[in-house]
Formats: C-alpha cells, sequence, structure tokens
C-alpha cells in the first residue's frame, strides 16, 4: 500500500502533530528571518523552527525541518543547499539536548548556543571552503574579504570570521526558543513526542512547578 | 438580459468548471504540461552536463538553453529576471571572490594583499558558471511546474501523502504566517512595543512577535487534523485526487531519454577524457 511506507511509520511514531509542526517549524526558519530583517537586526536567526521543533518533536523531526528548509531557500538562493547539513545538525542536536531538559531553564538554554554556533561556525567555513572555495556570500563574505584583504589567509579567515558572528546569532536564536517553548498551553505540550520532558515535575522547565504555572496559559 | 439567460449563463460555467476536473490538468503550453518527473530529469541532466564537462563553455551553453527552454515554456519574463538578479547578487560575487582568492598565473594585477591571475580569472569564471547553471535549473523547475504538480506527480509515483503534505503545507505556511508577523508586529507596535532603538530592544522585540506566530499556528493545527480526518487523510487506502496529470505521450520519453544519456556521456566523458 502506498501510504504504509517507512516515511508514513516514522511519522506515525512521532504522532499526528509533529506533521503538522514541521511545516510550521520551516515557516518559522524563514518568518525569523524575515522579522530580523524588519527589525533591522544583523542576525540571521533562520534556525529558530528547526530548533523549536527538534526540541519539542525530537531529533529526526527537527533534522526534517531543517532539510527542508534549506532545500526551499535554495529555490531562490540555491548556494544555500550547500549549508543543509547545518540546519540537519541543528535538528538533531537540539532533539538531544530537549530530550536532556536543556530547554527547561534559561542559563542551560544559554549554554547550548555555544555547541549551535559551534557546528554553525566551524561547520559554515568548512563548507564555503570545500564547497564555494572560500568565497563566503552575503554579510560574512563581506567580513572574510576584510581580512583577506588584510593579509589573512582566507581559510583561516573564514574560521576567526564566522565562528564568532555564529555565536552572536545562536544565542538570541536558543533564548528565543526558551521564550516560545514556556510559552506552549500545557494542553498541546501534553501532545508533543518531547512534551513529558517539559511537563515533568522535575526542575523548573515551562509547565511544571509554580513559576512554569505561571507561564502556562 | 433575462433572469433565465442569466441561470443559463451561470449552469454552462458551473458545467464547464466541473469539467475542467474530468479532463488532465493543463497550464496551456507544451512545456509546462509535461510531466513534472520528466522535466525534473531534463533540467537535471543539464545541470549534471554544467558540471562534468570542463571549461566554460558547457556551462554557458546550459545559462542560454534554460533561457530557451524558459521562452518555450512562457514563463521567459519572470525566469530571466530572477535568474539575471541571481547572476549579479551570487554569480558576480563568487566569480570576483573566486578570482581573487585562487592564485594562479600569469599574473594580471595585485591590489594590497590580493594577487588576480588570469588562471583565477578562469576558474572563477567556470565556478560562477557552473553554480549559475545549478541556480538556473533549480529556478527554472519551480517557475515551469506549480509545487502541487510536483507533488501530485510524486504521489502517482508512490510517495506518501504524508510527506507530499508536508512540503505543501509548508509552503502555505510559509505565506501565512509572514502575513501574520506583519499583523502581529503591527499591532505589537501599536501596544507600545519598541521595535526601533539599540540592538538589545530590537532583540527583545522579536520574541513578543514571533511567540504568537508559532502559538497561533500550533493552535490552528487541532482544527487542521479535523479537517484532514475529515477527508480521510489517514486511511490506509489509495487516496483519490480531485486532478490528474495527462498521461505522459511517447515523445517526451524519447526526450527525456535523450538528456539522460547526454548526462551520462557527459560523465564518462569526465572520467576517460574525450576532449
Amino acid at each position: 500500500m502506498a501510504t504504509d511506507n517507512s516515511f508514513a511509520r516514522l511519522m506515525k511514531s512521532y504522532g499526528r502533530l509533529t506533521i503538522f509542526l514541521i511545516p510550521i517549524g520551516i515557516a518559522v526558519n524563514f518568518v525569523g528571518g524575515q522579522i530580523a530583517l524588519l527589525l533591522k537586526l544583523p542576525l540571521y536567526l533562520d534556525s529558530i523552527g528547526t530548533i523549536l521543533v527538534g526540541a519539542t518533536c525530537g531529533a529526526l523531526p527537527g533534522a526534517l525541518v531543517g532539510l527542508l528548509s534549506n532545500a526551499i531557500n535554495s529555490i531562490t538562493s540555491p548556494p544555500t543547499f550547500a549549508f543543509a547539513i547545518l540546519n540537519v545538525l541543528f535538528g538533531l542536536l537540539a532533539g538531544l539536548l530537549g530530550r536532556y531538559g536543556v530547554f527547561k531553564s534559561w542559563w542551560k538554554t544559554l549554554l547550548s548556543a555555544i555547541p549551535f554556533a559551534f557546528i554553525g561556525g566551524f561547520g559554515g567555513a568548512l563548507i564555503t571552503i570545500w564547497v564555494l572555495g572560500g568565497a563566503a556570500v552575503g554579510g560574512t563574505g563581506l567580513v572574510v574579504g576584510s581580512l583577506v584583504a588584510a593579509g589573512m589567509p582566507v581559510n583561516t579567515a573564514n574560521f576567526v570570521a564566522q565562528l564568532p558572528i555564529d555565536l552572536v546569532d545562536k544565542v538570541p536564536t536558543v533564548l528565543i526558543v526558551f521564550a516560545i517553548i514556556s510559552g506552549i498551553p500545557r494542553r498541546l505540550m501534553v501532545k508533543l513526542p518531547l512534551g513529558y520532558v517539559y511537563l515533568s515535575p522535575s526542575g523548573g522547565g515551562p509547565g511544571t512547578g509554580a513559576t512554569g504555572a505561571s507561564r502556562v496559559r | 438580459m433575462s433572469a433565465d439567460q442569466d441561470r443559463g449563463g451561470a449552469a454552462i460555467r458551473a458545467e464547464d468548471f466541473i469539467d475542467g476536473f474530468r479532463r488532465p490538468a493543463t497550464q496551456g503550453n507544451r512545456v509546462r504540461d509535461m510531466n513534472p518527473i520528466s522535466v525534473f530529469l531534463v533540467l537535471g541532466s543539464l545541470a549534471v552536463i554544467a558540471v562534468a564537462v570542463p571549461g566554460i563553455v558547457a556551462p554557458s551553453t546550459v545559462c542560454v538553453v534554460l533561457v530557451l527552454i524558459s521562452l518555450a515554456g512562457g514563463v521567459g519574463r519572470p525566469f530571466i529576471g530572477n535568474f539575471s538578479r541571481l547572476f549579479v547578487a551570487i554569480g558576480l560575487l563568487l566569480f570576483v571572490l573566486r578570482s581573487a582568492f585562487a592564485g594562479g598565473t600569469p599574473v594580471l594585477f595585485t591590489i594590497g594583499a590580493i594577487t588576480v591571475s588570469m588562471e583565477g580569472v578562469l576558474e572563477g569564471l567556470r565556478f560562477a558558471l557552473v553554480v549559475m547553471a545549478i541556480s538556473g535549473t533549480v529556478t527554472l523547475y519551480f517557475a515551469l511546474i506549480p509545487i502541487k504538480y510536483s507533488m501530485l506527480a510524486l504521489e502517482l509515483k508512490g510517495v506518501t501523502p504524508r510527506a507530499t503534505y508536508v512540503l505543501l503545507a509548508a509552503f502555505q505556511a510559509i505565506t501565512d504566517l509572514g502575513k501574520n508577523a506583519r499583523v502581529i508586529m503591527d499591532a505589537q507596535k501599536a501596544r507600545g512595543i519598541e521595535t526601533e532603538g539599540n540592538f538589545v530592544q530590537r532583540v527583545r522585540a522579536f520574541v513578543p512577535v514571533l511567540a504568537p506566530v508559532f502559538l497561533s499556528a500550533i493552535a490552528a493545527t487541532e482544527e487542521k487534523a479535523i479537517a484532514l480526518d475529515a477527508r480521510a487523510f489517514n486511511s490506509r487506502v489509495n487516496h483519490s485526487h480531485l486532478v490528474t496529470l495527462r498521461p505522459t505521450p511517447a515523445w517526451e520519453v524519447v526526450f527525456v531519454a535523450i538528456a539522460i544519456l547526454c548526462a551520462v556521456v557527459a560523465c564518462a566523458g569526465a572520467v576517460v577524457p574525450w576532449y
């Protein structure tokens, strides 16, 4: 039967709500970037949906959001697809961290920006060097170009530019994810695959204890 | 016009509308009416040729062929506009950066630490043209084929409707959530949320805009789930379709086979040089 294949079985294991949250996660990635532009922020903020879905639905749905976001983005900006692996890794990492309850407290969430920034910065620099020959595009490209013009080797310039830029981007990203997770109502949270993590009595996460109860509407 | 004539006209229009679903979907153009998978294979073959054949002639030719296909498909104006923007925004930048960093001989000129050589310029030109050829095939595919027909073609090939739903819903959600975000941002501005000012202030304004967008989208998923259940989306039988694609004619199969053969020859040439 056409519908009874591995994708359908995988999605079924994650629950029906996950199927609806994947498109929303993809859209949030786009909308996040658009809002950043509207607010004139010098940040990407284009992986909020990936981390959000990963943290609430699990690693594989998060990775799928990352992959599809870059695939759709590549329609208008094809080089973006080369960086899809980074967004996939963000989703996988968010799922893993979400399972361990990292997004239940703000300070753990803040610390999680470091591995996300490492993946984005280090991986982004590697892909730029391997696939684009070190020719970064966008704002990062200008920083890399300036460093090269100042005499730095192109590979070093990519790492030096991309790691701090990604850290500055990922700190607000994970804090926004934390704020949104904190606002997810308990009756919806209970239906999400990783909802039990956030509803469990241990820790001060969303939907738990006195502080959690005040956050859950 | 009498009321009877009015009713007669409406009945004919309704009959035409209903009849439209009895016939295979058409966009009124031979290229755009090709099966989405055939278009994908032809454009994919062109991208492979651009990558596999060395030099700048192949990717340049592929770019020209893409423009010709877009004209034949009746999407010349939007495609050429988008493709030109890609050339300026990405192609030109890649060419300049690649030429500057590639090194090589003979040296044409030097600016500070950057040395530009003929070898670097040629390498930069090929790299930019190959990226543009690949970009062009992706852009042209989506200009020629509506996403709903692509998903229908995949479903007819056995892809689960859950996967095609995710993709279709993602495109729709991008549009819907984008509109919502603008409305919510205006509403939050009216309520006194600072969307201008220093960096921290603007970052703080992000949450009251994005959080309602996401939470309202999640809340709407319950209604969507009910709507899909009412249409037996989760039923474990083959789904019926309101729209059908036209049967693939023999000339289309031959055309696709030739395109794939050209791509295979180009790849073989890259492994066993024949040039």
